[in-house]
């Protein structure tokens, strides 16, 4: 059994908190703190976003941490070595990739996992490649054979067909998308979210893990009465933006919304 | 999907979209299987070609060029003649009566040099339908002339400004709303780009410009050309133009790629020459990246060639070598926009003055007596005020 189905059935928590940032923003050592930091008050599982400059799937805060990012020069070995710091602050607690396909195909599939892995990646998140391509099946093959998963996108529009066949390939958990559109914070969700996740637990034998839009406690609580797990990123980031390049501020800041998510999620 | 099932292109094209379109555009491919073989549906597209964008577009016989290169006899497939002044009218018309058929109200678009901006707001108000265009700041401001029309005719502009602020981020956001507004929305993507069935849908429906062309050639000459000349951004007036010739190996196609100011990243939007394989904006193909897989800002004089990626079918034509893809500088194809403009008293747009440069160098090539037929994809009025500030520079 993977890691992170095996962490979800463990007992440890009754739903997942799941926080998103992304490496590079403002900086690569700045990054390092702010991992060490939501490892430290909460988090059950983390996901790194590796920039890609053309995020389609994300929503303007993510995009604009993306652009950020960038500004510093982009290197593969600056993504594993801040991930690398991360894991061993807190070895016990899974780290998993979220990426857009472009770079990983760049790096080369198999030289990308072996050092994803050694830098204490257990998944992988992408959301432009579906499961159908002849890539993610090459993908599913190789990660498996590392003993990582490939945790898939299911959506409000996707059909049962689609979800029944997505399930052959996917492991970990399920990342459900809460609503239309892309990353970012949402007053409001789909009216029919508690009884779509209701159908995929039944549907797909995986944790059911909700993101997209999830950025108070509120929604936190609420969601995690069904969900197996809380994604949370645009929020996370936007209190990033907010503290500039001022560490200390941010790492406070970091500490005290991670906190308060922590404790809404029964 | 696999690669020898609908949607790739030899090893390019498929569908690499966020899960959330993936419905839509499965929607999209089997209601457009199902209206490509309606006799109605062809009725109803040849009726508004006819009757409104003007086709069939003319074939002239350009003698003052021919003259002028002292080469092969020119001719220009005159897509500046269609209304709205380019061939990507013929794309939004079929798109838009897709989306009329699937009972989409609102339709949005994006656009770089504003001519697929203009014919999807013409559409939009022609139909009624509610229509947004996205475009990049930059070319909002390059391309003003096309900007403020489009907002004459009803549709509302969003200018992009993350990134370049060009093309490729408008593309982006045009993504990002469908994904938004799925259900009610249809977007008309305007080049031969994008998750599949989109690159096949747009060929189709520019393969207008190269059966025509073949049928006006043949009629007239009682033979084929000898060579075929287009320019490419993402392709959709190219592969508009090659496709009805692909398989008459007799015909050599010339595709002219933007060099703009020189071979360093960042500095020319020359994907065939210099792209490697990689995933954007939901096809796979031949993109400007770097060693990272980041994608490297495009640059070129027009804003329809500023992409740094290309339809899939183009990037399989240069793979294959049926196709020949040169590149032109922002300088050479300048200087083509100004001879077409006074030797035939034509004003092309910047993006078909690459396809004159690379044409003129073909005519030389193949000499007298021979016949070379170039995609006149659209008219140069938006281009004027640009080209007269560059020329403005240039004289400093």
């Amino acid at each position: 059994m993977s890691k992170i189905k095996s962490l979800f059935e463990s007992g440890k928590f009754k739903s997942a908190f799941i926080p998103y940032f992304t490496l590079g923003d403002p900086n690569y050592n700045d990054s390092i703190e702010f991992g060490k930091t939501i490892l430290d008050n909460g988090a059950d599982i983390l996901e790194l976003g590796i920039p890609f400059s053309d995020p389609v799937a994300d929503g303007p805060v993510i995009q604009r941490a993306v652009a950020r990012s960038l500004k510093n020069r982009f290197s593969f070995d600056e993504i594993f070595r801040v991930t690398k710091a991360i894991h061993d602050h807190k070895p016990e607690t899974p780290l998993v990739y979220l990426t857009y396909f472009n770079p990983i195909y760049h790096c080369g599939i198999s030289k990308f996992l072996d050092r994803a892995k050694e830098s204490g990646i257990i998944g992988l998140v992408i959301p432009d490649l579906p499961f159908d391509t002849d890539e993610s099946e090459t993908l599913f093959r190789e990660l498996k054979a590392r003993d990582m998963d490939l945790i898939h996108l299911v959506t409000p529009a996707s059909e049962k067909k689609r979800i029944q066949a997505l399930s052959k390939t996917s492991s970990g958990f399920i990342y459900y998308v809460t609503s239309f559109g892309v990353t970012g914070e949402r007053r409001e969700f789909s009216v029919d979210l508690q009884e779509r996740i209701r159908f995929l637990k039944e549907t797909i034998r995986l944790p059911i893990c909700a993101g997209f839009g999830i950025s108070t406690p509120d929604q936190a609580n609420q969601i995690s009465q069904y969900a197996d797990g809380i994604i949370i990123g645009s929020a996370i980031q936007r209190v990033i933006e907010e503290n500039g390049t001022d560490r200390s501020k941010a790492v406070s800041a970091l500490a005290d919304y991670i906190s308060k998510i922590r404790a809404a999620i029964s | 999907m696999g690669k020898n099932l609908p949607g790739y292109f030899g090893e390019f094209g498929g569908r690499y979209s966020p899960e959330i379109l993936t419905e839509a555009l499965e929607e999209l491919e089997s209601t457009y299987q199902k209206l490509k073989k309606s006799k109605k549906f062809k009725k109803e597209l040849e009726y508004y070609l006819r009757n409104y964008v003007g086709r069939p577009s003319p074939l002239t016989y350009a003698e003052r060029l021919t003259k002028q290169w002292g080469g092969a006899r020119i001719w220009l497939k005159r897509e500046d003649l269609n209304h709205t002044g380019a061939h990507k009218i013929n794309n939004a018309i079929g798109q838009a009566l897709i989306a009329k058929f699937m009972g989409k109200k609102r339709i949005i678009a994006e656009t770089g040099a504003g001519q697929h901006g203009l014919a999807t707001a013409t559409v939009g108000a022609m139909f009624g339908m509610e229509t947004v265009v996205y475009m990049g700041a930059v070319d909002v401001e390059r391309q003003n002339l096309n900007a403020k029309k489009i907002e004459m005719l009803g549709a509302k502009i969003l200018p992009v400004t993350a990134g370049e602020a060009t093309l490729k981020e408008a593309t982006s956001e045009a993504m990002r709303d469908w994904a938004l507004n799925v259900s009610t929305t249809h977007y008309i993507v305007g080049s031969a780009i994008g998750p599949h069935p989109f690159p096949t849908i747009v060929r189709d429906f520019q393969a207008v410009i190269g059966t025509e062309a073949r049928s006006q050639f043949k009629k007239q000459n009682k033979k084929l050309p000898s060579a075929i000349v287009a320019c490419v951004g993402g392709g959709s007036n190219s592969i508009g133009m090659f496709h009805a010739f692909l398989k008459d190996k007799q015909v050599a196609i010339y595709g002219a790629e933007a060099g703009g100011l020189g071979p360093k990243p960042g500095e020319h939007s020359a994907t065939l020459t210099y792209g490697k394989t990689g995933f954007l904006h939901g096809t796979k193909t031949l993109i400007i990246q770097d060693e990272s897989g980041q994608i490297v800002p495009a640059h070129s004089v027009s804003a329809g060639l500023d992409y740094p990626g290309v339809g899939p079918e183009h990037a399989h034509l240069s793979k294959i070598g049926r196709v020949d893809y040169r590149m032109v500088t922002d300088e050479q194809a300048l200087d083509s926009f100004l001879e077409v403009t006074r030797v035939e008293g034509i004003i092309p747009a910047l993006e078909t003055a690459h396809a004159f440069h690379v044409a003129r160098e073909v005519a030389k090539d193949l000499g007298k007596k021979k016949d070379l037929i170039i995609c006149l994809s659209g008219r140069g009025d938006k281009d004027v005020t640009e080209v007269l500030r560059l020329l403005g520079e240039k004289n400093k």
